[in-house]
């Protein structure tokens, strides 16, 4: 993936620069949403498209936390990756890591053609 | 420099890095080509050997009688076998004056004898020989003027008595019902009607007397004057206040009154202008001695000159290293070659023997391409011989140093369609490249019907160092408002055939289309092959430059020294990769009409730059369909090359909006 377009930003708590790798988050994202129901992720997908053509972070985390609040389910590494990104990022960062999540959902849905 | 350095500098023809004197060069080359048949290594042997002979004896002559040619008057075409036989054995050598009296008069007077008996023939009345203080005009006071006046009111008094008397017979005769006055084209006419023709049974007999008589005296008066011109080339010589008179009937458009051009010169002041001009000769001719519109039009005037507050521009720097420097300014136009959809053009680069070779061949095939229909076709044919050229030449450098010059019209008040494209190192080498320089170098509309259906070719966009993503846009636009002369399914074809993309994958996809468009004629293939390859082109070309822009910020980088080879690479893996990635898209929906409402709804988002909207449209609609969704090659694609990319996803979002219309049409 092309290093030079990824967007560095100031964490709002903390002082090093980061970056984000979005080729990492949409395997994590994923391998997360591998299990689920793919009805369930078609709408989710919906409601996260909404929030983020409005640019509206808050809403997109709130969604997508609550989607991953599962106990038994294995979001270990989507967690790790929230971990590390989760911020008030700049626009142009969100865009960019709001839609490889949502890219990383919809290659789990069932009767995918893998050419791979 | 030492004096004999020196010298041998002013004798040598080669370029000088000052590009309207180049051109000059490669006119004057040209010009001596076309009249003579020498080519460029038989010119410069001349030039070593015999420097006077070729400046003062066949240039004049080779120039005069181009002009006579080009304003397609009949030239005795064996003057210059006769001249070039008689100049090599001449002993005139060193002796520039006497050389070009001989020319003057022996060939050049010889060569204008139609021209300027035919200019004295058109005087019908004798009131225009006379002034308003009514003084015979000096071009037509001379020692036998008598004669002359006398033979033209001979004439002058038939034809005042057939128009006054019998101009209802002369329409009838001439077919020309609107005919008021009779003019020198109406005696023409009449001159060489037979009048024994039975076609004219009705004319009176008195009127066939006088048309014979204008017929006679009209005679005299050629016979008059074709002795008279004789005589002067006879005796090589003409009496001074005889000059204007006998002055050699010329003019031009675009050295407008410029020294033996200009209408208050007799001929022996055009002789001499013509003397003084070859040997730069400053002090005595004033608009010798400075550079600027005079003598180029694509140059400002003196006093509109930047540097003026600080010095003139001087000829006679120019002079010292370069003797005959006016003889190649004056060249300038023969530099340039005609092609009727593109102007005037000349291809120009720092080295003589590659920009004559260049403009050679051009010329060679300026014949075959005047018999094509196809507009497209020039462009091919001149990129294909440039770079077949360079190859067998083996030299880049020339390519990237090379400029395209082109104007539509120029003269005195105006300059239009004047363009000076530099071709940029970068550009240079990604247009060595085949494939991508074939897809490129067509034209594509641009703007609609109502607009004036202008169409826009994309090389000459690209080497400008402009941004061909606009220009596709619009050009996609056109395909979306549902422009009929756009059919998209044949363009496959062409990305076929001209991509590396033949995997059986991809042949797989594309085939119905393949055959749909078998099914269309073969004009409408042709036309429409050239649409979708040189956008494909286009779009990826541009997004890698505008990534390697954004990676190397300096000039001067391994890339620079490499000639981008690497990039060059890259755009064509990229094609296969693009190709087949984004055609996936199609999958979308079935129906034509959806295909075309989202290719709408993402042409509006891309219009407005607006990466969100474009992919929240995108995805909401590739949502519906799982397939489509899960479809590994495809994801990847959208997220390597629009999520991830800033700095030109537009590019490759067009590209998925010319596949689903593209689709759409099948």
């Amino acid at each position: 993936m092309n290093k030079e377009n990824t967007y560095y930003w100031q964490k709002v708590v903390g002082d090093r620069p980061i970056s984000m790798d979005l080729r990492d988050i949409r395997e994590a994202v994923s391998e997360g949403f591998e299990s689920e129901s793919p009805n369930y992720k078609q709408k989710l997908v919906y409601n996260l498209l909404e929030t983020i053509r409005n640019n509206d972070q808050k809403e997109f985390f709130y969604i997508l936390l609550k989607a991953i609040n599962k106990p038994k389910k294995d979001y270990t590494r989507l967690l790790e990756q929230l971990n590390k990104n989760y911020d008030v990022m700049p626009e142009e960062a969100f865009v960019n890591f709001a839609y490889t999540v949502v890219i990383g959902i919809m290659a789990t849905y069932d009767g995918g053609e893998k050419n791979e | 420099m030492s004096a004999v350095g020196q010298e041998e500098t002013q004798h040598q023809i080669d370029f000088t890095g000052n590009w309207f004197i180049d051109i000059g060069i490669l006119g004057f080359i040209n010009l001596m080509e076309d009249v003579y048949g020498w080519d460029l290594e038989e010119l410069r042997n001349r030039i070593k050997n015999e420097p006077e002979k070729v400046y003062y004896g066949y240039f004049p002559f080779a120039y005069l009688y181009k002009w006579c040619s080009d304003k397609n008057e009949n030239v005795d075409k064996e003057l210059v076998s006769l001249l070039a036989i008689n100049l090599e054995k001449s002993v005139l050598q060193n002796q520039t004056e006497a050389l070009l009296n001989y020319v003057w008069f022996k060939y050049i007077c010889k060569l204008f004898t139609n021209l300027w008996v035919e200019n004295k023939l058109k005087i019908i009345h004798e009131k225009d020989m006379y002034d308003k203080k009514n003084k015979l005009k000096k071009q037509f006071n001379y020692t036998n003027s008598q004669k002359y006046l006398q033979l033209i009111r001979e004439r002058e008094k038939i034809i005042d008595e057939l128009q006054k008397n019998h101009l209802e017979e002369i329409k009838e005769i001439l077919k020309n019902k609107k005919l008021n006055e009779i003019g020198y084209d109406e005696i023409k006419c009449l001159i060489n009607i037979d009048l024994n023709n039975i076609s004219y049974p009705t004319i009176p007999d008195k009127v066939k007397e006088l048309i014979a008589k204008i017929k006679e005296t009209h005679s005299d008066i050629e016979n008059f004057l074709k002795e008279e011109w004789n005589k002067i080339i006879q005796t090589e010589n003409i009496d001074k206040k005889d000059s204007h008179f006998y002055r050699l009937p010329i003019d031009s458009g675009f050295y407008k009154n410029f020294l033996f051009f200009n209408n208050s010169a007799g001929n022996l002041e055009q002789k001499q202008s013509f003397h003084h001009m070859i040997c730069s000769n400053f002090d005595k001719e004033e608009v010798l001695d400075r550079i600027d519109k005079t003598i180029n039009k694509f140059l400002p005037s003196e006093s509109e000159f930047t540097n003026i507050l600080y010095t003139k521009l001087s000829t006679t720097i120019f002079k010292n290293q370069y003797g005959y420097i006016f003889v190649y300014l004056i060249c300038f136009t023969y530099g340039l070659e005609n092609y009727k959809s593109l102007g005037y053009v000349v291809f120009y680069s720092n080295d003589l023997v590659f920009t004559y070779l260049v403009n050679k061949k051009l010329k060679s095939y300026k014949e075959k391409i005047k018999l094509s229909t196809d507009p497209n076709k020039i462009f091919k044919v001149t990129w294909e011989q440039i770079i077949d050229l360079l190859v067998e030449y083996k030299s880049k450098w020339s390519l990237e140093n090379m400029y395209i010059i082109s104007y539509q019209r120029l003269n005195n008040q105006s300059q239009e369609g004047v363009k000076y494209i530099g071709i940029h190192k970068l550009q240079a080498s990604i247009l060595l490249d085949d494939k991508i320089r074939e897809a490129l170098n067509t034209r594509i509309q641009w703007k609609s019907a109502n607009e004036g259906g202008g169409k826009c070719w994309l090389l000459e966009e690209f080497i400008k160092g402009k941004t061909l993503y606009p220009i596709i846009l619009n050009h996609i636009n056109l395909a979306l408002t549902g422009d009929d002369h756009f059919n998209w399914a044949p363009c496959l074809y062409g990305l076929l055939a001209h991509s590396e993309l033949q995997t059986r994958q991809c042949e797989a996809d594309w085939a119905p289309c393949l055959y749909g468009l078998l099914a269309h004629s073969e004009l409408q293939t042709r036309q429409c092959e050239a649409d979708w390859a040189p956008c494909l082109y286009g779009l990826l070309v541009d997004a890698h430059i505008a990534d390697f822009r954004g990676k190397n910020k300096t000039l001067f980088s391994d890339n620079f020294f490499d000639n981008y080879r690497a990039l060059v690479k890259e755009i064509k893996e990229e094609v296969s990769i693009t190709t087949f990635s984004s055609s996936l898209i199609s999958k979308i929906s079935d129906d034509v009409d959806t295909r075309k409402r989202v290719a709408r709804d993402l042409y509006s988002a891309l219009c407005g730059k607006d990466k969100n909207m474009f992919l929240n449209i995108l995805l909401k609609n590739v949502n519906e369909n799982k397939g489509l969704s899960s479809n590994s090659n495809f994801y990847n694609w959208i997220l390597e090359k629009i999520i991830a990319n800033d700095t030109s996803f537009e590019m490759y979002g067009l590209i998925l909006v010319m596949n689903l219309l593209s689709e759409g049409k099948k």
